[in-house]
């Protein structure tokens, strides 16, 4: 069943188009992840989507109810601030038990609801603390706790873990997806860490400038960017003007061949080729053996940079004009010739648009 | 050889840095001494008043002491318990009548969406801008026209527009220095405005809005133009009484209405001090 449904959502600040044409469903017990570089709106739309922020064109369904133009308080959608906005005149019980309180609920009910939650996110004890007593990740948690106590009809994180430290993070992270599933909650949540919706969401949809550019599984997005910003984003962040002449691979040294299986199209047609450094297989030329077929991408070149990465050394490959980001198991001396080759399954090739069209004429090979 | 040498350097080195913390020690000391007896000094003199029963002039000590006139003032029946009464009452009221106004006030203009907000503010300083004397004469005349003079009515008005400068100004200072998101936060739990006002924006501006009554109390207290020209000779406050005390030549009255006065000051101000905090006092006018 459908939880939430957003149609041809637009929202302005002033004159300033900061939402546009956003269209997304949630299921329930789905967990919907909003990712996207700062700016590109994701945070605002969480805002239209809570009535803190005036929605310009479109509507918003809860159930089966139009919440587009309700008052902040009757959508019953409930919120984890980023700066969890707690209330410091009141306990950690007065807290998490003020939307009970709000719904007139019976003082021992909420008692028993207020203490139900403490349990669940692990406060036993802490009811009766101020909140200003609590760290980081406790006062995340009564920011969790407060959120989920009226049984919200969809809770949505603005970026709950950015003002934690890394390792409360990835506990905290851990807890609220191990919760998700527990209670089976409707949620959105909103970061600009690919790995943390990689890791908690059950779908994820990317935002740029402003318009959702893909939905998808976290193996979707990951393994299939449908456009060159999804790809960069998600870490495919080499990236090859095809073709090439002009960036000066005409140099004898350094090669670019790129074979593809599917053969329809003409090799020389203007794309954008992106893929991942840990995809690369760099071998030095003594050991050229290890590029057995004449398959995807091929590169030759030699190395500028390396730098421990703890589990591996990142290398940087000068390739023409391009620098080819490489992870590599062990380290290699300045200057080494190497070549390299990435599998056709690892490459996310793109047409170029329009203006290369012109381009594409004058430089026939 | 070395180690003496190195002793002797040591010492000097401490003496050194000592000699400045002596010298500075005794300008501190003496700067404290005589802002002392600035502040302290007339104050001695209002102290003997009060104590005093006959003091003539080429005496430097009154030549009877007792607590004759005390007992005078704090019978229930003399004028000063009358005006007493009616300075508190005229100040609770005053401060009610700020109250009043100045929350939702205070509230609307901290929003940044508010149209003309600085109009607004400014308003509130106006009466301010022009000699108390002219404002209170013009304000009698008006109240003449309406028959509020000598009304406690009119009195608790006059004291208002001047108290509604402080609480206005220190309000809008309060209701700023709170997290919106806090609001936000409500209203996105089920609280309508008014519950979210009431239960969220209101405890986090109280501090201030504490110091602002303050404010207003003391200055109506203390107000004596104003009180001079709209409620005089009906209505009787202690400054008013002091000042007919003092014309009269009746310094013990006077010396012990202004230790009166001097009380609720000193009580509130240490209150005060309490209460305000830096980051309010960074938001006032802003």
């Amino acid at each position: 069943m459908t939880r939430l449904h957003i149609e041809n959502l637009q929202a302005k600040y002033g004159e300033k188009l900061i939402l546009n044409n956003i269209n997304l469903s949630v299921e329930e017990g789905e967990m919907i992840a909003l990712l996207g570089p700062s700016g590109c709106g994701k945070t605002t739309l969480l805002n239209a989507l809570c009535g803190f922020v005036p929605i310009s064109q479109g509507d918003i369904f809860s159930g089966d109810r139009v919440i587009t133009h309700l008052p902040a308080e009757k959508r019953n959608i409930t919120m984890v601030f980023q700066s969890y906005a707690l209330w410091p005149h009141m306990t950690v019980a007065e807290n998490i038990g003020y939307g009970l309180k709000v719904r007139k609920v019976k003082r021992a009910e909420i008692q028993s609801r207020v203490n139900e939650l403490l349990r669940i996110v692990k406060l036993d004890n802490l009811q009766d603390e101020k909140v200003t007593a609590l760290s980081g990740g406790q006062r995340q948690r009564v920011a969790l706790a407060r959120a989920l106590a009226i049984r919200p009809d969809v809770l949505v994180l603005d970026e709950p873990l950015s003002n934690l430290d890394a390792k409360v993070r990835l506990n905290v992270r851990h807890e609220i997806k191990a919760l998700q599933k527990q209670l089976g909650f409707t949620s959105l949540i909103v970061t600009h860490d690919q790995e943390e919706a990689l890791v908690m969401a059950d779908k994820i949809a990317v935002l740029h400038k402003g318009e959702i550019v893909q939905v998808g599984t976290p193996e979707e997005i990951y393994n299939k960017p449908n456009s060159p910003f999804v790809a960069d984003f998600m870490g495919a962040e080499n990236r090859i003007e095809w073709p090439t002449e002009k960036d000066g691979f005409s140099d004898s040294s350094h090669k670019i061949t790129l074979h593809q299986s599917s053969n329809n199209e003409p090799s020389n047609q203007p794309k954008q080729v992106y893929f991942r450094s840990e995809n690369v297989i760099l071998s030095t030329r003594q050991t050229n053996s290890k590029i057995q077929k004449e398959e995807g991408l091929i590169l030759t070149g030699h190395i500028e940079q390396s730098a421990f990465f703890g589990s591996n050394y990142r290398i940087s490959v000068r390739c023409g004009m391009h620098i080819i980001q490489v992870d590599h198991t062990s380290d290699l001396p300045m200057n080494t010739p190497v070549s390299l080759q990435v599998p056709n399954h690892a490459l996310y090739i793109y047409d170029n648009i329009v203006e290369n069209k012109v381009h594409q004429k004058s430089t026939v090979v | 050889m070395m180690d003496s040498k190195s002793t002797l350097t040591t010492s000097f080195m401490l003496k050194l840095k000592h000699a400045p913390t002596h010298i500075s020690f005794w300008i501190q000391c003496s700067f404290v001494v005589i802002f002392a007896l600035m502040l302290i000094g007339p104050i001695t003199n209002l102290l003997l008043w009060t104590v005093a029963e006959t003091w003539y002039f080429p005496h430097a000590l009154p030549s009877q002491w007792g607590f004759k006139y005390w007992q005078q003032v704090f019978n229930p029946y003399s004028d000063v318990s009358g005006s007493l009464l009616t300075s508190l009452l005229i100040a609770i009221l005053t401060v009610c009548v700020c109250l009043l106004v100045s929350i939702p006030a205070g509230y609307a203009l901290s929003k940044r969406s508010m149209p003309f907000r600085v109009f607004w503010m400014i308003l509130f300083l106006i009466p301010q801008a022009f000699p108390n004397l002219t404002v209170y004469m013009n304000i009698a005349r008006l109240f003449y026209e309406f028959n509020l003079n000598g009304t406690l009515l009119g009195v608790v008005m006059v004291h208002s527009v001047h108290g509604l400068m402080f609480s206005i100004w220190i309000c809008v200072a309060a209701f700023s220095a709170t997290d919106p998101m806090l609001e936000n936060a409500s209203r996105n739990l089920g609280a309508g405005p008014l519950y979210t006002f009431f239960h969220i924006v209101l405890p986090q501006a109280a501090p201030g809005i504490i110091a602002s009554c303050i404010f207003v109390f003391l200055e109506s207290l203390d107000e004596f133009t104003g009180t001079f020209f709209v409620g005089a000779p009906d209505i009787s406050t202690l400054p008013l009484l002091l000042y007919t005390a003092s014309m009269e030549g009746n310094y013990q009255i006077a010396s012990i209405t202004a230790l009166i006065l001097l009380v609720p000051s000193i009580l509130f101000m240490l209150i005060i001090n309490k209460f305000m905090k830096p980051e309010m006092l960074s938001k006032l006018g802003k």
